[in-house]
């Protein structure tokens, strides 16, 4: 389908919508985490990408770096070192977890982005916490006032959320598309498509997955049946290992990912005052493991198996994220007893590397479901 | 080059570790309530409450000496935890499997725990999983990140008022669970304890400003424990006392640690708890460690009659829980005033807090003091990759880069 192949060019270095953006001297602003509060910035004209890092084994940052840091963060950074990131006006990191947290000392030391901002992301849902949020939220507004002379009014953030909620609601919509059996689009299609949605402005995504939901309907290439898979992890940047898994015999069927569901799962209020809202919104929503609770993140990926049929569960922790890692082998002893779900958890770098020794054990976890 | 030894720690483990083993187990007995505390949680609220406060990072640590970590690391790992977890938490859990001839009988089982988020996210995520393990609540300071790398005195307010009001929060819900309420009278005696025993510790290292140095890292890494767990208590006051007394004496007749001082080095992070030989042997190659990072972030001054804001002052300014320019400006401040002319960077596997950036810590601190410093990449606790030679050989020959 043509229409996925728009999607697909959005998260490569083709994204026109970026170069335009630029080309009317509108700044565009990296964020690092889920946790970012886009509409805030969109709010102001300013255009939020995700920073993904890419593939290639992070050469320069292992200068920098040792070993045993977080595959994600150091390519982001290895990115940035390389100058990929030349167009970014700033770059905005989220109190998310260590391996962020360190590596932003980097960004700042290290690479040729001058502008750079942290948002103290709490790690608890209580009152306490999202009054500070709302506090470290509204502080991050002024500071993006004051660095990019913009305005960021309350009228311009309502219609924010408003398309930015629109957006949500239509992804929901395209994820529905794979509770079919055959699903009508793959896995690796849908998480290109939640990631494209990371790099242009909203409303223009919408209507890109307006034509998608009309379209599908007609389309003949249907992704192949295949043992029912839900994909639990972090940060997936690029739709590889995915595509890994179907050519296999798996069909990602759903996913828990911090570029996934999580990305877009839960709306913002749109009664009230606005930031509060976008407090209450980002510091609520389906938890990065991070956070206090990690019973809600697990408790999110039962109520996906069920509603997307999943006959088993891949469990991916890239190397040295702790947060991921100390979840793990919980999630997994959770779905296996509780859930009677068979369960595989694998390790892997962000940049793919023994990608083979992976894929002999993913085709072994599929062929012993299709027993 | 011989070394002399401080008869104030002599015996220490069997003296002061050991029994606090046995008596948390015995409060366990009697039905006393039992915390696990994670570091830069303030215990001094759990000790004015009469809270047994147990550290599972010291427990670990003490597992490396004893040669026993690797073993329940490896039970931990056969459980799903990775093996680039931290060590530390590796450890504790893997003793929880396990069960038998574990160093003083085991970690005692707590009743409740109490940690904080501002040394690392493995605190809480360690916690979590204990928590889940023992069907026991965990009670969470989330302490926001000093992104500014700000002291005491320079914090945002709405900082310190958000670890104050969590402080709060989390004094009632420990008073549900123990039944015993938090006595004001007690708690502003604890803090004046936590505030001698933290003055005298700050004495000591001053001691060892003087050249030669009285005191190393082997005794710094025994005698830190009470500014560490039980800051606020009448013992880590005598302790330091006593300390203080003898390198008082060293110092009036000019002795040092080490015969003939030649270099005198800044240790940063954690020793390697499986081989602290490996500090005899630095002296015995004339290399005195005269500063730890790790003496240096558990001191601070607490107002009595502001008991939450300045704990929630202190905590927040702890250098663990700031950007990198904290680590960069503790590191200068103690080559400086130590007159140091050599610094050791170790990293700890698992550990991102403190092997991320160690290239700017290793470039600042050139470009701000013209000492040069040595990365080691190493673990506390799990020797596995440890290989003593190749870190002898390295740290012997960065020593004749000082000359």
């Amino acid at each position: 389908m043509e229409i996925l192949e728009q999607f697909r060019t959005l998260i490569s270095a083709e994204n026109k919508f970026i170069k335009g953006w630029k080309h009317q001297k509108k700044p565009v602003l990296g964020y690092a985490c889920s946790y970012t509060p886009e509409e805030i910035i969109y709010a102001g004209g300013i255009l939020p990408i995700r920073v993904l890092g890419s593939l290639e084994p992070p050469k320069l940052a292992d200068v920098y770096l040792p070993v045993n840091v977080c595959s994600f963060a150091k390519c982001c950074l290895n990115e940035a070192l390389k100058g990929r990131y030349h167009l970014l006006d700033g770059h905005v990191v989220s109190n998310s977890c260590d391996n962020q947290n360190k590596v932003y000392d980097l960004w700042r030391h290290r690479t040729a982005i001058d502008k750079t901002y942290f948002i103290n992301t709490p790690h608890s849902t209580t009152e306490n916490a999202i009054k500070f949020f709302h506090e470290e939220l509204e502080r991050f507004k002024e500071w993006l006032t004051k660095e990019f002379s913009v305005e960021i009014s309350e009228e311009n953030l309502a219609e924010t959320v408003q398309a930015f909620n629109e957006n949500r609601r239509l992804l929901r919509r395209v994820y529905e598309l794979r509770k079919r059996n055959p699903p009508s689009l793959s896995g690796s299609e849908a998480l290109e498509i939640v990631l494209s949605s990371m790099m242009i402005p909203k409303d223009e995504h919408s209507k890109l997955l307006r034509a998608l939901l009309k379209e599908i309907e007609s389309r003949e290439d249907l992704p192949k049946k295949g043992v029912r898979l839900l994909v639990s992890g972090s940060v997936m940047g690029n739709s590889e290992l995915l595509k890994l898994v179907e050519s296999v015999g798996g069909s990602v069927v759903a996913d828990d990912l911090c570029t996934g569901s999580r990305y877009f799962w839960n709306l913002v209020k749109e009664s009230g005052d606005s930031m509060m809202a976008i407090a209450e919104r980002y510091l609520c929503k389906i938890p990065c493991p991070f956070m206090y609770s990690s019973e809600e993140r697990f408790n999110h990926v039962k109520e996906m198996v069920k509603l997307f049929d999943v006959e088993g569960v891949l469990i991916f922790s890239l190397k040295s994220c702790d947060v991921h890692s100390f979840d793990a082998p919980l999630l997994a002893e959770e779905l296996r007893e509780n859930e009677s779900l068979p369960v595989s958890c694998l390790e892997l770098e962000h940049s793919l590397s023994g990608i083979g020794q992976l894929k002999t054990r993913i085709e072994a976890f599929i062929e012993m479901l299709e027993e | 080059m011989s070394e002399r030894r401080l008869e104030t720690l002599r015996g220490f483990y069997q003296n002061y570790v050991k029994p606090s083993y046995e008596a948390a187990h015995k409060a366990k007995e009697e039905g006393k309530l039992v915390a696990w505390v994670a570091s830069t949680f303030p215990v001094e609220i759990l000790l004015a409450m009469d809270i047994v406060p147990v550290w599972p990072e010291n427990y670990a640590s003490l597992c490396a000496a004893r040669r026993v970590s690797v073993p329940l690391c490896e039970l931990a790992e056969r459980r799903g935890f990775s093996k680039d977890l931290c060590s530390y938490p590796r450890c504790v859990l893997g003793s929880l499997f396990d069960g038998e001839n574990l160093p003083e009988g085991g970690i005692p089982r707590p009743d409740i725990l109490v940690a904080s988020t501002c040394a690392c996210d493995t605190h809480l995520k360690w916690f979590q999983v204990a928590s889940r393990i023992f069907r026991k609540p965990l009670l969470l300071l989330d302490v926001p990140y000093n992104v500014e790398s700000a002291n005491a005195q320079n914090l945002p307010d709405h900082y310190i008022q958000h670890y104050v009001s969590q402080l709060e929060d989390l004094i009632s819900l420990l008073e549900e669970h123990s039944g015993i309420r938090l006595d004001e009278g007690k708690l502003r005696k604890t803090l004046e304890l936590s505030n001698k025993a933290s003055e005298l510790w700050l004495k000591i290292q001053d001691y060892r400003k003087k050249v030669p140095a009285p005191m190393g890292a082997r005794e710094a890494f025994s005698a830190v424990y009470f500014i560490l767990c039980i800051p606020g208590t009448q013992e880590a006051v005598d302790f330091y006392e006593r300390l203080c007394g003898e390198l008082e004496q060293m110092v009036k007749q000019g002795l040092g640690v080490v015969e003939n001082e030649k270099y005198r080095l800044v240790w940063d992070n954690l020793p390697l708890w499986f081989d602290l030989q490996m500090f005899p042997y630095l002296r015995s190659l004339g290399a005195v460690v005269v500063a730890e990072t790790f003496s240096h972030v558990w001191t601070g001054s607490l107002d009595p009659s502001k008991p939450y804001e300045s704990l929630a002052r202190k905590h927040l300014s702890n250098m663990s829980n700031c950007t990198i320019e904290g680590r960069i400006n503790l590191i200068v401040g103690l080559v400086r005033d130590f007159r140091a002319n050599g610094v050791i960077l170790p990293t700890n596997w698992g550990c991102r807090m403190m092997t991320i950036g160690e290239t700017v810590v290793k470039e600042k601190v050139q470009e701000m003091t013209g000492v040069s410093s040595l990365i080691l990449d190493v673990d506390s606790t799990d020797w596995r990759n440890y290989d003593e030679y190749r870190v002898k050989t390295k740290l012997e020959t960065y020593l004749k880069t000082l000359e």
